[in-house]
């Protein structure tokens, strides 16, 4: 269970001050598949990142399963991201001069898992994500946007994590190709018992979700009838 | 795949700058290398001539260095009372002797030429401390212009118009007292036997190669000076042409046939460390007297292990800057190559890698590279670094070893078969030329294996830089950029 208390960031822009984020409070079941709609800059990456440990807030706290992010100390941050975070990004974020399993692999390596185990576990991930059994071996940058993105979506899976960020997954892939990868991430979601939090701009995208957020001026709302415990959710 | 693999395979993403940058440290390194070994290859130079002949004072009879000579022989009692002298472990006295070829001096006294000339080019005269005998044995080398010029009548130097008969070179006869030769050092017996008991006189005597080759001698054939006949006992290699046109017999032997008992040319006396040797030479001298010996170090000794001394320091010095110059190459290149690569550093980050691991990641590539550069350095020493050492040791001593030339040649007393056709040789401590052409700078593996690991060393302090930096890439502000 995430569980997200008063969380506040603010940046100095000159002598202005932003608050991207500002006293933000939800919680999440695990299992969740939830989106966070707002417009571009509306603060969905910066609260995502807060969520992911890769920023700290001004104020305010992250608990995850009871143990809160703010006290935590670096070294323990980078295995909260390594341990309990899958990040999906709208850039894909791959490395180019690795082949698709490798990519997978990586996560599993920083885990200290042994070779034959993470490279068992990335085949099967990948073909989870539906990727041609012959591109598991192709360099990244001799994948298609979509074929990228599903490789991603892999890499957040590697270490079994409680929780999948993915930040504008489909912004870079056409209207199907996203599709494809909402219904991916709702069945991981489901099979995997993961909680996903998904920003976007589209609508429709999040229509798909069990929870819908809405962030605007660093406010989080939350659409009453989209929303659907995940413990009630089908199995 | 493994963080090595993956350094690996970051060390190649970028083929043409991969060959570029490995083609630059192979140039430091290569540069590198081969100073060491050229540092090396001095260092054990002057160890060598320190524990050689560093310790030799060589006593010659007063005024016999002079180009005029004169003063009195000295005596088997002088080297009595050189040996008591405190610190002084042996003495060895020479006796020089000058052998003509008996059918050669025959002609020349017919055609009207002295049979014995002045000395050697760099010689000088040969003073009163010579005897010249006959032989049946034929010089191995030609006179040449210094020679023929040497040997001509007095006051005909140059060209007088008139044809001059060819002639022939003196063959030096050493009379020794013990197995070594005029500097001090052990003779380099190549075949058969040293001379045995060398305070005895015997018909026995070694022979340079040149000369054994020359008159078809081997170990066991015979040949006479002044109608005795004397036996081969074995072959000795000098390093040098003319060092190779001598033999010696025992000290006994030789005085016997100059008919002068007792009386030596020079005095080799052996000091028992470095450090007593200014002392000693004073003492020595103070003792002998200086109107009846001339006590010398061998300044030449001393100019050439100052200019090795200077060699060596120079290459430690450019060993270090090449060192140096691959370490910033190695520190600039992996500067580069986390600016380049923040966003997968951050990325990397992102998904759980430690920045030990990143760091990591970093140093072992830029160990591939100086690896590749040090394959390539390592085959551009191994060709140039005898080039490198020779041009280093030439250009520092070309000054000092035509001043040694001239200055530091005793005379006739011991040095007298110049000759050959312009580059004076030989005399008792060959000079500092000749000394340091004998320095060898062979690229061994276990230099070559101590200047890698130098290399590596700075390479990994060169890398460490860099891959620290990439500890303070915060993810968020490469990944905000999207």
């Amino acid at each position: 269970m995430i569980e997200v208390k008063n969380l506040v960031r603010t940046f100095k822009s000159g002598d202005r001050t932003i608050k991207p984020v500002n006293d933000v409070s939800f919680e999440l079941e695990q299992g969740t598949l939830a989106s966070i709609v707002g417009k571009s800059g509306s603060g969905k990456s910066t609260l995502l990142s807060l969520l992911g440990a890769l920023d700290k807030p001004t104020s305010g706290d992250v608990v995850v399963n009871g143990v809160s992010l703010a006290s935590m100390p670096d070294g323990k941050l980078t295995e909260y991201r390594r341990r309990d975070i899958g990040f999906v990004f709208q850039q894909f974020n791959l490395i180019p001069n690795l082949s698709a399993v490798d990519n997978v692999m990586l996560p599993m390596e920083f885990a200290g898992i042994r070779k034959a185990v993470r490279l068992a576990r990335a085949k099967e991930l990948l073909e989870q994500v539906q990727l041609d059994p012959e591109k598991h071996i192709r360099r990244i940058n001799r994948l298609s946007g979509g074929e990228q993105q599903r490789v991603a979506i892999a890499r957040a899976l590697a270490n079994e994590p409680k929780l999948i960020l993915a930040d504008e997954p489909t912004g870079n892939l056409d209207e199907q190709t996203g599709e494809h990868i909402i219904e991916l991430l709702s069945s991981l979601s489901r099979d995997h018992n993961t909680t996903i939090l998904v920003s976007t701009h589209d609508r429709q995208l999040a229509n798909k979700t069990d929870r819908r957020f809405r962030l605007q001026q660093g406010r989080l709302t939350e659409d009453p009838a989209r929303t659907r415990i995940a413990a009630t959710a089908p199995a | 795949m493994s963080v090595l693999a993956r350094s690996v395979g970051n060390a190649f993403r970028n083929k043409v700058r991969t060959g570029a940058v490995v083609a630059v440290l192979a140039v430091a390194i290569g540069l590198a290398l081969s100073m060491l070994v050229a540092n090396q290859a001095v260092a054990a130079k002057v160890t060598e001539l320190n524990a050689s002949v560093g310790t030799v004072l060589t006593v010659n009879p007063a005024g016999g260095q002079g180009f005029e000579g004169g003063g009195e022989p000295l005596t088997a009692e002088q080297a009595a009372t050189a040996a008591a002298v405190q610190n002084v472990s042996s003495v060895v006295g020479t006796k020089a002797l000058r052998l003509r070829n008996a059918t050669a001096a025959a002609a020349q006294a017919a055609a009207g030429t002295p049979a014995a000339g002045p000395g050697g080019g760099q010689g000088g005269p040969a003073g009163q401390n010579t005897t010249t005998l006959t032989t049946s044995l034929t010089a191995a080398v030609d006179a040449g212009t210094l020679g023929n010029r040497n040997q001509a009548a007095e006051g005909t130097t140059g060209s007088t118009g008139t044809t001059q008969p060819v002639r022939s070179l003196p063959i030096t006869a050493t009379g020794i007292g013990a197995e070594v030769d005029s500097t001090g050092k052990a003779l380099s017996i190549t075949e058969g036997t040293g001379l045995g008991g060398y305070a005895a006189a015997s018909t026995n005597a070694l022979l340079g190669t040149t000369l054994a080759e020359k008159n078809g001698l081997k170990v066991g054939s015979t040949f006479t000076i002044n109608d005795q006949t004397y036996t081969v006992a074995g072959l000795f290699d000098a390093g040098t042409t003319f060092g190779n046109n001598a033999l010696y017999v025992t000290l006994p032997a030789a005085q016997t046939l100059a008919e002068l008992p007792g009386e030596l040319s020079t005095m080799i006396v052996t000091i028992n460390t470095l450090e007593n040797v200014d002392s000693t030479k004073t003492a020595l001298q103070s003792a002998l007297g200086t109107d009846k010996a001339d006590v010398t170090q061998g300044q030449n000794l001393e100019t050439a292990v100052s200019s090795l001394d200077s060699v060596k320091n120079i290459s430690f010095i450019a060993f270090v800057a090449a060192l140096g110059t691959a370490g910033l190459i190695i520190l600039l290149i992996m500067v580069m190559l986390v600016r380049e690569r923040r966003r997968e550093i951050g990325v990397l980050k992102a998904i759980g890698a430690p920045n030990r691991t990143i760091g990591f990641q970093f140093v072992l590539e830029a160990l591939v590279l100086v690896a590749l550069g040090s394959v390539v350095g390592a085959a551009v020493a191994s060709f140039a670094s005898g080039g490198i050492a020779s041009a280093l040791i030439s250009s520092n001593t070309s000054t000092t070893t035509t001043a040694t030339t001239w200055r530091g040649m005793p005379g006739g007393a011991a040095g007298f078969p110049g000759g050959g056709a312009g580059l004076p040789q030989g005399g008792p401590f060959g000079g500092a030329s000749q000394l340091l052409t004998t320095v060898t700078a062979s690229a061994s593996p276990g230099v070559i294996a101590t200047g890698i690991a130098a290399v590596f060393g700075v390479a990994i302090i060169g890398a460490l830089v860099p891959a620290l930096l990439t500890a303070r890439i915060r993810p968020i502000e490469v990944l905000r950029g999207e």
